[in-house]
């Protein structure tokens, strides 16, 4: 199958992720048929948005250090005569690993998203402990910090002249999540965060 | 006593619990499903890039060695094109000593001319030669285009370790010489010395390094290596 196809199984739930955290999505809620549903509470849906993207994100790390192996092996997955060539990019020994201990950048990526994923479904869940707002600023400066990171891999990609569309993905999703943390800590400050979580069924009557 | 129920501690505990076990289902798939080969210049590990400005007898030109691998290629396949790369510095006296056996053997193995003693020609897989000149940080060994020209095609004007280069013994060699004064392939492959040997696979996989086996010379290690490849 092609991988630019692949590719697609997390683009879609990734650009749904997005949709919830934005006000975009203030109608789904509502509109929704299950009359037990909490999406129409905007923090339900910010949150589940904000863990389906760390989700994908950990996902699509994880099929980066997949090709970073296989290529390793000998094999293709996404060669292109293209710019778009992950093999070109994932495959270069001298950009794949990061310069202090030689770790596969897609095994970053899954430590990275696995964390802030353990963060977000752990706010998801107990959005009123004493914890979640630090939990929240913490997300928002770890996937801060992955600016920093985006900002060298995408200097890699300049100097090969090649781009890898999966590792492109994973830098969507950390900035997503910066956009997701940020906004949910600004509704913790702001008082938005409403904590009286009700079935919508409940909330009409 | 009443025992206090740390509630939130519970939901951290659980979502951690979790995503440690996403995490190993996600490396148990890429450990069932790949056999990844690390970057290296050990035996059995992938040859680092090589590449360079290149010297073929009649030129320079870019070159990289990817372009003369193979990475569908598998053992027992003897259409596949090894390679043996030479790191070397042009004013080393090993590496002029060495010049005049390894023009032989490239010769041979490269199926131009048979080996020195014998009659027949090579009839196993072709063996290409690569040679990467370097420029050692020794007083005296600066080194130049020109020189590893003139060390290649045995052509008089340069000095190569205080002798005129077209004085040192052998004739003039076949294959590609790779222009490494800047270190930059010698360092990424990580050379300790000059003449260094490596033995690659058609598939990339460095298939044997002279600094692992000192007892070994190259022509032999060649000959047992492809022998059991086949």
């Amino acid at each position: 199958m092609d991988a630019n196809l692949i590719l697609l199984v997390y683009i879609i739930p990734m650009a749904f992720g997005t949709f919830l955290m934005t006000p975009l999505s203030n109608s789904f809620g509502s509109d929704t048929t299950n009359k037990r549903s909490t999406m129409h509470i905007p923090r339900r849906r910010l949150m589940a948005g904000l863990t389906l993207v760390c989700l994908v994100s950990f996902a699509v790390s994880a099929h980066t250090l997949w090709i970073t192996w296989k290529i390793s092996e000998g094999a293709a997955f996404c060669t292109s005569t293209t710019v778009f060539s992950c093999d070109d990019v994932l495959g270069n020994s001298d950009f794949n690993t990061d310069p202090f201990f030689g770790m596969s950048w897609g095994l970053i990526g899954m430590f990275v998203f696995g964390f802030l994923l353990f963060m977000s479904r752990c706010v998801m869940i107990e959005p009123d402990s004493v914890w979640s707002e630090r939990y929240l600023k913490f997300g928002t400066y770890i996937t801060l910090g992955g600016i920093a990171v985006i900002a060298l891999l995408v200097s890699y990609e300049i100097q090969m002249e090649k781009i890898c569309q999966y590792c492109t993905t994973a830098h969507a999703g950390n900035i997503v999540a910066l956009f997701g943390f940020w906004k949910a800590g600004r509704m913790h400050e702001m008082g938005t965060w409403n904590d009286d979580v009700q079935p919508k069924s409940e909330a009409k009557e | 006593m009443k025992l206090k129920n740390d509630e939130s501690a519970d939901v951290r505990s659980d979502v951690a619990t979790q995503v440690i076990g996403l995490f190993f289902v996600a490396i148990i798939v890429l450990a069932f499903t790949t056999n990844p080969v690390q970057t290296g210049t050990k035996e059995g590990q992938r040859a680092p890039a090589l590449e360079g400005m290149a010297y073929n007898g009649s030129g320079w030109s870019e070159f990289s060695m990817d372009d003369w691998i193979d990475p569908f290629w598998t053992p027992g396949n003897a259409s596949g094109e090894w390679l043996v790369v030479e790191f070397m510095d042009t004013d080393c006296p090993f590496c002029i000593e060495s010049a005049v056996m390894l023009g032989q053997y490239a010769n041979y193995f490269q199926k131009l001319d048979p080996a020195p003693g014998q009659e027949d020609a090579w009839d196993g897989p072709m063996v290409n030669f690569l040679a990467s000149a370097t420029e050692l940080n020794i007083e005296g060994h600066e080194t130049s285009r020109s020189e590893i020209m003139a060390f290649r095609d045995l052509t008089s004007g340069e000095t190569c370790n205080g002798r005129d280069c077209g004085s040192r013994e052998g004739g003039s060699h076949s294959f590609t010489y790779i222009d490494d004064i800047d270190q930059d392939n010698m360092k990424k492959w990580g050379i300790a010395g000059t003449p260094t040997y490596f033995i690659i696979q058609p598939d990339g996989i460095v298939s044997w390094v002279s600094s692992e086996n000192q007892g070994e010379e190259l022509q032999n290690a060649i000959y047992r290596i492809l022998t059991e490849s086949e």
